[in-house]
C-alpha cells in the first residue's frame, strides 16, 4: 500500500514538472487598416496564447474590447459595430506548428501554424508563417498574416468604404513561459 | 489501512485537477481574468431629440452640431399655407463641443432662440461622474450638465415682456441636469434626468427657479438605426401657471419629441417630430406652449459631425 501510495506521489510529481505545456499571458497583437483616404491601427497587450510542445499544439485567445484605437470614437465602432464585442468577445485561434521544434534548444526557428482562427462569430482555416526565437527559459513567438474583412461576415457601409481597406494585416508577439 | 485510505481519498483530491487539467490542457492554460469594463456608447449622441444623454466628447475630439426645428406641421400655424412647417424655422442651433478629457467636455453654442428671446449665446460644460460597469457593481452612468445661456436680443421697453431686461444680469439663464443613464442591453438604453433652470428675469408672476423631470430612451431597430424619444416634464406652481396662461393666453406644455436616428461612422443624424419651438434646454423646457394635441409639433433635425485631432500614438 505505502509502495502504492509513493508511486502515485511520484507520478503526480512528475506530471507537475514536465513543462509540456508553454503559455504566454501578455501577447501583443496589432491590426492595420490601410487606405488613401485613413490608416487606422489598433493594438492590445490582452491577448494569451499556449503551446503543447509535445502535440505542437497552439491556441490563441484574445479580448476584443482591447483593442486601443489612436481615435476613441474609432474605438466605440469597432466595438459597437464592427467586431460586436458584445456578442463575440473573443478572437480564438486553435491550430498546430507545422514543423518539429525542440523547445530544448535555444535557437531561432522559422514556424508555420496551421489551424481554425474565429474572429466575429465566423470559424475560418488560416495558414501563417512566424518565427520562434527559443532562449533558455522563454521564446518569444512572431507573425504576421491577412484577414479579410469578408471572411468573417464584418459588413462596412458604403459611405465608410473608403476608410476602411477590405484586407486587415495583423500582427501579433507572444512570450512563452514553461508553465509550471 | 485505514490512514492509507484516508491519504489516498486526499490524493485523488489533490490529483483531479491535474487530470482535468490533462484533458483540455491547452484551453485551461488560458483562463483569462475577467476584466472590469466601462459601459461604451450607451447612446450614440450627446442629445436624443430635446434632452441630453450621458454622452461626452472623448479626449482631443470635437462635435459639430447643427439643430433646427421646422414650423407647426398642422394646426391653425401650419397646414399647406406654410409647407406643412418647412417654410418657417421656429429655431436654429449652431454648436461645437470639445472634449477636454474623457470625462469632461467643453461646448460653445449660437442659437436662434424660440419666440420672443432670441440672439442666444450658449456656453455649457459635462462632465461624466459615474460609469456603469460590465459587472454591474454600478448598475448607472451619471453625467452633469450645466449651462449659461446669455439672450443678446433687444431689451423690451414693455415693462411685461419677458425680454424687459434693467440690466445685463437679467439676460442670463442657467441650466444644471443630472443624467442617469443605464443601458439595458446592446439595443436599448434609458435614462432620467432631474433639471434646475434658473432665470434671472421672468414675467410678472412666473418663477425664477424651475425644476422639471425627463425620461428618455433609445431602441435600436438596425445595427445604425435607431428610434429615440424623449419627454419633459417642467414643475411649475399650479397657482402661477394658471395665472401664467390666464394673462398670455398661451397654455403650458410638456415636451415630447420622437424621432430616428442614423449612425455612418463619425456622422450621426437625427430626423425628428417635437412639439417643442425651442431647442436650448433654457427655452424648450420653462416655455413649451404648443401641443401635439393642437397639430403644433414639427419636423426637426439635426446632424453632428465628429472630428479628432489627437496625434498621438495609440498605447
Amino acid at each position: 500500500m505505502q509502495k502504492l501510495f509513493f508511486t502515485l506521489v511520484a507520478l503526480f510529481l512528475c506530471t507537475g514538472i514536465k513543462a509540456q505545456i508553454w503559455v504566454s499571458k501578455n501577447v501583443t497583437s496589432s491590426f492595420f487598416s490601410s487606405t488613401p483616404v485613413e490608416d487606422i491601427d489598433a493594438s492590445s497587450k490582452a491577448g494569451a496564447s499556449a503551446i503543447n510542445t509535445k502535440t505542437n499544439d497552439i491556441i490563441f485567445k484574445i479580448s476584443n474590447s482591447s483593442y486601443q484605437f489612436k481615435k476613441k470614437l474609432m474605438q466605440e465602432h469597432f466595438n459597437e459595430n464592427y467586431i460586436e464585442s458584445d456578442k463575440y468577445p473573443t478572437s480564438e485561434f486553435k491550430g498546430k506548428i507545422v514543423e518539429q521544434i525542440d523547445f530544448s534548444k535555444p535557437g531561432t526557428y522559422p514556424i508555420t501554424v496551421k489551424g481554425n482562427l474565429q474572429i466575429h462569430g465566423v470559424t475560418k482555416e488560416y495558414q501563417a508563417k512566424g518565427s520562434l526565437v527559443i532562449t533558455g527559459d522563454e521564446a518569444k513567438a512572431t507573425s504576421a498574416f491577412n484577414v479579410k474583412l469578408v471572411d468573417h461576415n464584418i459588413k462596412v457601409p458604403t459611405i465608410v468604404f473608403k476608410q476602411i481597406a477590405e484586407t486587415i494585416l495583423v500582427k501579433m508577439t507572444a512570450i512563452y513561459q514553461p508553465k509550471k | 489501512m485505514k490512514y492509507h485510505l484516508k491519504s489516498l481519498t486526499y490524493l485523488f483530491i489533490i490529483g483531479l485537477p491535474t487530470l482535468a487539467f490533462a484533458q483540455d490542457s491547452l484551453e485551461n492554460a488560458l483562463k483569462m481574468p475577467i476584466e472590469k469594463k466601462n459601459v461604451r456608447a450607451t447612446f450614440k449622441s450627446t442629445k436624443l431629440i430635446n434632452i441630453q444623454t450621458n454622452e461626452t466628447i472623448y479626449k482631443n475630439e470635437m462635435d459639430f452640431r447643427v439643430d433646427h426645428r421646422f414650423g407647426d406641421i398642422a394646426g391653425s400655424g401650419g397646414g399647406i399655407k406654410n409647407f406643412f412647417g418647412l417654410d418657417q424655422s421656429t429655431d436654429i442651433r449652431i454648436g461645437f463641443d470639445y472634449g477636454i478629457s474623457d470625462k469632461l467636455s467643453v461646448g460653445i453654442a449660437r442659437a436662434k432662440g424660440a419666440g420672443v428671446v432670441t440672439q442666444l449665446y450658449e456656453g455649457n460644460l459635462k462632465y461624466r461622474l459615474l460609469e456603469q460597469t460590465d459587472d454591474e457593481k454600478i448598475p448607472v452612468a451619471v453625467t452633469l450638465f450645466g449651462s449659461t445661456t446669455i439672450a443678446a436680443v433687444k431689451a423690451s421697453t414693455d415693462p411685461t415682456a419677458v425680454n424687459a431686461y434693467s440690466q445685463f444680469q437679467d439676460r442670463l439663464v442657467y441650466v444644471v441636469q443630472g443624467i442617469i443613464a443605464r443601458k439595458f442591453n446592446n439595443n436599448f438604453s434609458m435614462l432620467v434626468m432631474p433639471s434646475y433652470i434658473h432665470r434671472n428675469f421672468t414675467v410678472f408672476g412666473d418663477e425664477n427657479d424651475l425644476f422639471a423631470l425627463s425620461v428618455g430612451g433609445r431602441i435600436k431597430l438596425t445595427k445604425r438605426m435607431a428610434f429615440v424619444a424623449d419627454y419633459t416634464i417642467p414643475f411649475r406652481n399650479k397657482d402661477k401657471k394658471a395665472y401664467l396662461e390666464s394673462t398670455s393666453g398661451n397654455q403650458f406644455y410638456n415636451t415630447l419629441g420622437a424621432g430616428l436616428e442614423f449612425e455612418t461612422g463619425g456622422h450621426i443624424f437625427h430626423l425628428n417630430f417635437t412639439n417643442a419651438t425651442a431647442i436650448q434646454e433654457s427655452q424648450f423646457i420653462t416655455d413649451t406652449n404648443t401641443s401635439w394635441l393642437k397639430g403644433q409639433y414639427r419636423w426637426g433635425f439635426s446632424i453632428a459631425r465628429r472630428f479628432s485631432f489627437d496625434k498621438k500614438k495609440a498605447k
